[in-house]
């Protein structure tokens, strides 16, 4: 009984000390409205970046602007001057966790309308997505068929030796 | 654990790349006909077990399982690895496929380890066989973390401070890898052991042992 409850502790201080683990998809996502940059970043949907490094980097590799994230994995910042090339942002989440999101310069210098927002809101629901069960037990399947190929072709050449 | 895109240098990925090749290859050699199965189970628990997120209150947590793969299959790890991370970078772009070499690595190359170092204590009674398997599903994401580090560090050359943030951000996980394939090595001591190389008739003969036994039971 003892040793039980020391499992269930384990585990459960685990679980409480696990919140800070990176998981494995690092999303950062820009959208311009009102002549800011809005930036989203997430390890999924749920789980926010926080406290993240974000840069603004233009064609040339120079960076432009940088930021960290707040505590919901958002930040907001006015549309660099003289821009004259489409910016890259790039969130680094730590521990060879990074994403980047590409802004054209023709989103950057034309006003957004409801439409083009609603559309890259739309692309950022897709992004953010987690797999579908389809993709799970279709990868799971590939997994098996594979394994029956490698089977046969050694069976073949176990029967041709 | 899985390295994103474009985080690592040229020559990190290249020689992440090379490894993993070499690995994979003596890992196909050594798999035998009887164990494909065995391969392909696990390559389809290592696909799925790193998906799966608990989320408990503000919390949340993945397994891994490198540690119970590498116990099991050895340097069969290597393909079974490569498939589930190829995979999980074509459906669901975790990781990526330049970076899928040095990820293979990270995941496998310790996996291969804890199987050199700790098979040979599984068996020789209970405690020792749950030590072991604890041991080997820490001692996994240590090596993992270990590797992770010294990649980012080949890139950005700031070791310690990069080691201590992979390890601290990864000590929940290897406390969780450690209870879970802990129990899970004993519980296929106990209903499977054949599953295990080295046990009664090892995995890459017990096809061969049942269909003697089930002869002589017709017998």
């Amino acid at each position: 009984m003892k040793y039980k409850a020391l499992w269930v502790l384990c585990v459960l201080i685990c679980l409480v000390a696990a919140k800070d683990v990176s998981a494995h998809k690092v999303i950062v996502f820009a959208w311009v409205e009102d002549g800011m940059i809005h930036t989203e970043s997430s390890f999924g949907s749920k789980k926010k970046a926080k406290d993240c490094p974000i840069q603004v980097i233009d064609e040339k590799g120079t960076v432009v602007h940088e930021g960290v994230t707040d505590d919901q994995g958002n930040y907001v910042f006015k549309i660099p001057d003289q821009v004259d090339s489409d910016l890259v942002i790039r969130l680094d989440a730590g521990t060879g966790h990074s994403a980047t999101w590409k802004l054209s310069h023709d989103e950057l210098v034309t006003p957004g309308d409801e439409n083009h927002l609603a559309a890259s809101m739309e692309e950022k629901q897709k992004f953010e997505s987690g797999p579908s069960p389809l993709k799970i037990m279709g990868g799971i399947g590939i997994i098996f068929l594979l394994a029956l190929l490698t089977g046969y072709l050694r069976k073949k050449k176990k029967t041709h030796d | 654990m899985h390295i994103s895109e474009g985080v690592l240098s040229a020559p990190v990925l290249v020689s992440g790349a090379v490894i993993a090749v070499a690995g994979c290859a003596i890992g196909l050699k050594k798999i035998d006909y009887d164990h494909i199965v065995h391969v392909a189970m696990l390559a389809a628990v290592f696909f799925v077990a790193s998906l799966i997120h608990v989320n408990i209150g503000p919390s949340s947590a993945h397994l891994i399982l490198n540690g119970i793969i590498g116990l099991l299959l050895g340097f069969a790890a290597f393909p079974a690895i490569f498939i589930a991370l190829l995979l999980q970078a074509v459906f669901f772009q975790y990781g990526g496929l330049t970076v899928l070499g040095a990820n293979v690595v990270i995941m496998a190359l310790p996996a291969v380890m804890v199987h050199y170092l700790f098979l040979p204590l599984l068996g020789k009674s209970p405690r020792l066989s749950i030590a072991a398997g604890a041991l080997s599903g820490a001692g996994a994401i240590f090596l993992s973390s270990l590797i992770l580090s010294a990649a980012l560090w080949l890139t950005e050359k700031n070791f310690f401070e990069t080691c201590v943030l992979v390890m601290a951000a990864n000590i929940p996980i290897m406390i969780i890898e450690g209870i879970v394939t802990g129990f899970c090595v004993t519980f296929l001591l106990k209903v499977y052991p054949e599953i295990i190389p080295g046990q009664k008739n090892g995995n890459t003969s017990d096809r061969k042992s049942r269909i003697e036994k089930g002869q002589k039971n017709e017998v």
